[in-house]
């Protein structure tokens, strides 16, 4: 039986529904040392910001059960080098490239996006809005539905990419956030970003990370991932991507029957930087064996 | 990639020696790279464990590791037995410069020493005068020192004095450079941070080549996550996994 994999998500062409996460892929470069990028349904870069960022003081990971923590601090060369040294790298590939950016301003994240949408090296833009934003004290953009749609509102206006907006799962009410970011003008909803976590050493009696608090990923957070995706397919009109624990395919199956168009994959790459080819092998026999013929049949079945 | 363990024996204190054989770029090793290993299985550890390369042995197919059981994935290592899959990722990250006829000095404190095995080897085969101090809390903590004196002469300190001199490495490293018929041009260091950074004090404004083998904590461990950065003197961030393990003096801050 031949299977179809493939998924058109704001118009454009995905082979497959498997994509990296941000952050967890920097610009490609180095996995393309293990595999032919040119497998993946798409690539997702680091969160880009307006100037290079350091980040945190180390030690920024740490590992917990079924999962990790990262306080990396969205370290990136800045706007100036991505456009000039990472993301013309990625031209030789025939992948769609989404550049994730983010900002500590409304301002920084509009002109991040403008001179993104207008260089012609990216065919989406995921908007990070898990930042602390400086003008509300340091409040997440993504926590508050006020501040997310004024945000999308100036975002949408300079940008002429397809816009994804990725959604924090720190929130009160996820399906209230989502309404909110569809209302502004998102063309899709990525999610989830990390929960906030912590790990003590009990040897030290101090917390692991330099900055105490971290970012939870890996399989621990799946089942947040899905009841979230699974709330926001059942109300919103936009494409969704999943995010949150992938390590197998049938945890893809999970999040496309949950309601996911496409979905991205983080931790699972640490672990094993053959993770997203493998997956990517595994769900077209996994397709074959059950008679799915392609990823409609099933998505959203769960709802 | 899958090897398979070889041999697992226990050296010292908490301290195991890990042979490892199978298909692997024995030739493209440099000194002081690392191999990145999953341990556990399933979701049982999600980030694989970086050590040193402690000697390759191409003509006889299988590297070694020495490590220290420090915590969950360290003590799952030291229950392998000879036969058992390893799967790991490697050789990574950029080590040392091996440099023809320098007179060059090998500075390793306690778990750091391992990678400056396979270092030491090299280099004694292609510099005329080579010099080793090796630094350990106690005696209960040494390992491979009569490995080390097959090929140079091995200064050895211990915190508590029980074996060797009593004191920290940077005691040798002092009378080395303050004498004027020694004139040290690399001085290679893998050990605790402190140590490290003392080094680079005593070297101040020397011109003194050679390099500094840094540890971070990792996550990805090849270059992706920017979770292992370290900090240059003119305030750039690099990463320890795929820039380093090992810097040159003038260029990291510790
Ligand atoms: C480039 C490099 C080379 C190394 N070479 C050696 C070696 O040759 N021999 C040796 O004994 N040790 C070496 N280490 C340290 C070794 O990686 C840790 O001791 C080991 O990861 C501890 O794992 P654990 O599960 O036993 O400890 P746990 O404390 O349970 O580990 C928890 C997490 O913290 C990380 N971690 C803990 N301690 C360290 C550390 N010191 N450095 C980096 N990550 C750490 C682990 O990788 C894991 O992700 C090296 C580290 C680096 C970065
Ligand atoms: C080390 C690390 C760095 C990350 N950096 C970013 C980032 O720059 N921008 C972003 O939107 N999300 C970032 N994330 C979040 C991931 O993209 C993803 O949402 C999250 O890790 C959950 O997926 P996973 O469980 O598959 O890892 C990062 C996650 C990790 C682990
Ligand atoms: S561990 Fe990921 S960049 Fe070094």
């Amino acid at each position: 039986m031949q299977v179809d994999m493939s998924v058109n998500l704001l118009g454009l062409k995905l082979k497959n529904p498997v994509m990296p996460a941000s952050g967890c892929f920097g610009f490609g470069k180095e996995y393309s040392k293990y595999y032919d990028l040119n497998k993946l349904g798409a690539i997702v870069v680091k969160a880009t910001t307006q100037k290079a960022r350091l980040g945190n003081p180390t030690p920024r990971v740490a590992e917990v059960t079924c999962g990790m923590l990262n306080s990396i601090g969205l370290a990136n060369p800045g706007l100036d080098k991505v456009l000039s040294d990472e993301l013309p790298w990625l031209k030789s590939y025939s992948l769609p490239v989404i550049v994730n950016v983010a900002g500590e301003t409304v301002e920084e994240y509009c002109s991040v996006v403008d001179r993104i949408s207008r260089s012609k090296l990216a065919h989406a833009i995921e908007l990070n809005v898990s930042c602390p934003n400086v003008a509300q004290g340091g409040l997440s953009f993504g926590a508050d539905s006020k501040v997310l749609s004024e945000l999308l509102k100036r975002v949408r206006g300079v940008c002429s990419l397809p816009l994804i907006v990725k959604l924090s799962p720190n929130v009160t009410d996820i399906v209230e956030i989502g309404l909110a970011a569809q209302e502004a003008g998102a063309d899709a909803i990525s999610l989830i970003n990390t929960l906030i976590g912590m790990k003590i050493d009990i040897n030290t009696g101090r917390p692991v990370l330099a900055r105490k608090v971290g970012g939870l990923s890996g399989p621990a957070i799946k089942p947040v991932a899905i009841r979230m995706v699974y709330q926001l397919a059942d109300v919103l009109k936009l494409p969704i991507i999943g995010i949150g624990g992938i390590y197998t395919a049938e945890d893809v199956i999970e999040f496309i029957m949950a309601g996911a168009s496409a979905v991205q994959i983080g931790t699972a790459n640490f672990t094993n930087p053959m993770a997203m080819p493998d997956i990517i092998d595994d769900l077209e026999r996994y397709m074959k064996e059950k008679g799915i013929k392609d990823l409609d049949q099933i998505r959203g079945c769960a709802l | 990639m899958i090897l398979r363990v070889k041999k697992n024996l226990k050296l010292a204190d908490a301290i195991w020696q890990m042979e490892i054989e199978g298909d692997f770029p024995y030739n493209k090793v440099q000194a002081g790279q690392f191999i990145n290993i999953r341990v556990g299985q399933g979701h049982d550890h999600l980030l694989r464990r970086p050590i040193s390369i402690a000697e390759v042995r191409q003509d006889e197919g299988y590297l070694t590791i020495v490590y220290r059981v420090v915590g969950q994935g360290t003590k799952w290592l030291s229950r392998l037995e000879p036969d058992m899959p390893l799967d790991i990722l490697g050789p990574l990250g950029n080590g040392f410069t091996v440099e023809e006829g320098k007179y060059s000095l090998i500075v390793g404190g306690g778990i750091g020493i391992p990678p400056l095995y396979e270092l030491a080897k090299r280099l004694s085969a292609k510099v005329d005068r080579l010099d080793i101090i090796l630094g350990f809390r106690s005696e209960h903590d040494v390992f491979w020192i009569d490995r080390f004196k097959k090929l140079a002469s091995v200064d050895l300190f211990t915190e508590d004095g029980s074996l060797g001199t009593k004191g920290f490495v940077t005691k040798g490293i002092s009378e080395i450079l303050a004498d004027k018929e020694r004139h040290i041009e690399n001085i290679y260091a893998c050990g605790p941070i402190g140590m490290l950074s003392a080094i680079k004090g005593l070297i101040g404004k020397l011109q003194i080549g050679g390099g500094a083998s840094l540890e971070e904590r990792m996550a990805c461990g090849v270059g992706a996550c920017y979770g292992c950065t370290c900090m240059t003197t003119n305030r750039e961030s690099k990463r320890v996994c795929a820039d380093g393990p090992v810097f040159s003096w003038q260029e990291v801050d510790l």
